[in-house]
């Protein structure tokens, strides 16, 4: 078992790696594809100075062959973490996005965890009970959220909840310029400014999770261990609970791999909506301000996080389910 | 569209209570796009009240931060947001077919390197790569529309593929190829015309996943600052201090447009590929 993991996850790392790879030579290519190539989107910036574009253009080698770049590039990446300096904040690339990115994954992974739970516990009420008027209240329900843009959604509960009933603050993820008196104090005060982008962004992911949660314990309920569990008079509870939930644990976790990419992009816009001092944020900033590194370093962080955090739920899917690892 | 083609989208829609709802939450928008200019009550490009008005009875929807009647700026919404929607949603489910006809058809080395850059693309999260091609690219709503097609064609090139590789091994296909027809031919005489029917239904579901992708482009400000959008009017609405003057009417009326025009096409979508995919097809 434990050496079948090992292969299992050697074999994931390296595919996810290629990947990642992908990814950096993407973002290495496509500023080069513009009119006037990699210079462009540098000197075309009125926001740094002669100086500052001559450091550029030599730590990255612009003025070099193509080839000589990509190596450059990479190694920069790999040995220094180097994305590049932003042009508006005037610091490391990876710095700005690093401050940035634990207020996401704070985000994305907390409501992920919170929306898998309730996603199936509800999506299982809705089997056992199928076709019932609770079963379509929630696929209903379910349908109309996935229909809404996220970030609306966000505003509009702030307006109402923020604006109108005063129970939210409208922006931020802590009250600026307060001193806190102890750790307690501070977490508290950030609890209460996440608690609504929190829930939107639960809100929307809770409605996949339940649909398919809902999809496939109709199909698990149908099957003759399910019957005999009946037969032998266990109680319904235990039957849903226990019996149900396990065989639908697994695709459920495949789910949960393939739902963080949108979740990532919903936590981006919500962010954005609320102030948070996320890597949603950093972007919104940095599309008006047209900080190419930094939407590039978004670009590839984001890409990084998603697949550590893909590769996590698979490990954790190979561990509850072995039989994973042989597709 | 020919004759029997509308009535192959519409017949399965009319018999089921679904269809039914997503042609009526369909229409409305429609309306709006077809014909803004009888149904709208004001120029919406006119200032006509005083700014940031409370909705009222000569204004349904109240006024913007400059006076303009936001019910008839969002009938006007209609037509750039639903051409977005649908032409993206139709330039996707050409690419993705046609990659997907490829890789399932011819198989192999092109199946698999076609295959894993979906499963990469499928994988990440596309919206910072789309907003980083938007900010290379510029704003307006033809290169939100190319954008949305690079990123959003590998769910249905997956999709295809998949339909391809069973459709394929089918003694009409191999009997075409005895008789010497090329690659091409089988292609699009013999396999594309088995499949139509359920392009139609992801074109239709490919619409709500645009329509959201261009709402959030434009809220990010990608749209065209002239031609709004229901995307571009939250945009302008963020912008305007709509959130920190209680301007909710502003806020929630063109979301609630861009929420029910995606459920009516999910909606349709649904019914038409249950009708169309006999795998779906319970009893």
């Amino acid at each position: 078992m434990h050496i079948a993991l090992g292969r299992y996850l050697i074999r994931k790392f390296f595919s996810r790696f290629l990947v990642f790879m992908a990814i950096l030579t993407i973002t290495f290519i496509i500023p080069r594809l513009m009119p006037g190539g990699a210079f462009a989107y540098l000197i075309e910036n009125p926001n740094i100075s002669p100086e500052f574009r001559e450091a550029l253009i030599r730590q990255f080698g612009l003025d070099k062959p193509i080839l000589e770049q990509y190596v450059l590039f990479l190694r920069e990446f790999f040995l220094s973490g180097n994305l590049g300096i932003s042009f508006y904040y005037r610091k490391p690339v990876m710095s700005v996005i690093l401050d940035a990115l634990p207020w996401t994954i704070l985000l994305v992974t907390g409501s992920t965890i919170v929306s898998v739970i309730l996603g199936m516990l509800a999506g299982l009420a809705a089997a056992a009970k199928r076709a019932s008027v609770l079963d379509r209240a929630f696929f209903n329900v379910s349908m109309f959220f996935r229909s809404m843009p996220a970030f609306w959604l966000a505003l509009v509960l702030l307006i109402f909840f923020s604006y109108y009933l005063d129970l939210f603050p409208l922006y931020g993820a802590y009250t600026y310029g307060r001193t806190y008196e102890s750790f307690f104090e501070y977490i508290a005060d950030v609890a209460y400014h996440l608690a609504l982008p929190f829930m939107t962004l639960t809100v929307l992911t809770t409605s996949a999770y339940l649909v398919l949660s809902r999809n496939l314990a109709i199909d698990v309920l149908t099957e003759d261990f399910i019957i005999t569990a009946k037969a032998k008079g266990l109680p319904e509870r235990t039957i849903l609970y226990r019996h149900t939930l396990r065989p639908i644990l697994t695709p459920l976790m495949t789910m949960t791999a393939i739902e963080l990419g949108y979740s990532i992009g919903g936590a981006l816009m919500i962010e954005t909506v609320f102030s948070l001092p996320g890597v949603g944020k950093l972007m919104y900033d940095a599309i008006l301000m047209t900080d190419y590194p930094v939407l590039l370093g978004i670009v590839i962080m984001t890409s990084a996080v998603t697949l550590v955090l893909v590769t996590l739920v698979e490990i954790f899917a190979a561990i509850i389910d072995p039989r994973v690892m042989l597709t | 569209m020919s004759e029997s083609g509308i009535r192959r989208f519409l017949n399965p829609l009319l018999r089921s209570k679904t269809g039914i709802i997503g042609l009526i939450l369909i229409a409305i928008p429609l309306a709006m796009a077809f014909f803004p200019q009888y149904i709208a009550p004001y120029d919406p490009y006119k200032r006509v009240a005083r700014p940031f008005q409370q909705p009222s009875m000569a204004h349904p929807l109240g006024t913007n931060d400059i006076g303009q009647d936001i019910l008839s700026e969002l009938i006007y919404g209609a037509r750039i947001s639903l051409f977005v929607g649908i032409v993206a949603a139709l330039a996707t489910v050409a690419l993705g077919s046609l990659v997907g006809l490829i890789a399932g058809y011819f198989g192999g080395l092109v199946d698999e390197a076609f295959m894993s850059v979906t499963d990469t693309m499928l994988l990440i999260p596309i919206l910072p790569f789309m907003i980083l091609f938007s900010t290379f690219m510029g704003r307006g709503y033809i290169n939100i529309v190319i954008v949305i097609t690079i990123f959003a064609w590998p769910g249905i090139a997956r999709y295809v593929r998949a339909q391809v590789v069973t459709l394929k091994t089918q003694p009409y296909v191999e009997a075409a190829r005895a008789v010497g027809a090329g690659a091409t031919r089988i292609i699009f005489k013999h396999l594309l015309p088995q499949i139509a029917p359920t392009l139609a239904a992801l074109v239709m579901l490919r619409a709500c996943a645009s329509m959201i992708a261009e709402a959030a482009l434009s809220f990010l400000g990608f749209g065209d600052p002239i031609q709004k959008s229901w995307g571009t009017m939250i945009y302008w609405a963020r912008r305007s201090g709509a959130i920190t003057s209680g301007a909710w009417w502003w806020i929630t009326a063109p979301g609630f447009m861009i929420t029910m025009t995606v459920l009516g096409f999910a909606h349709i979508g649904y019914v038409l590929e249950e009708y169309y995919n006999p795998r779906l097809r319970k009893s």
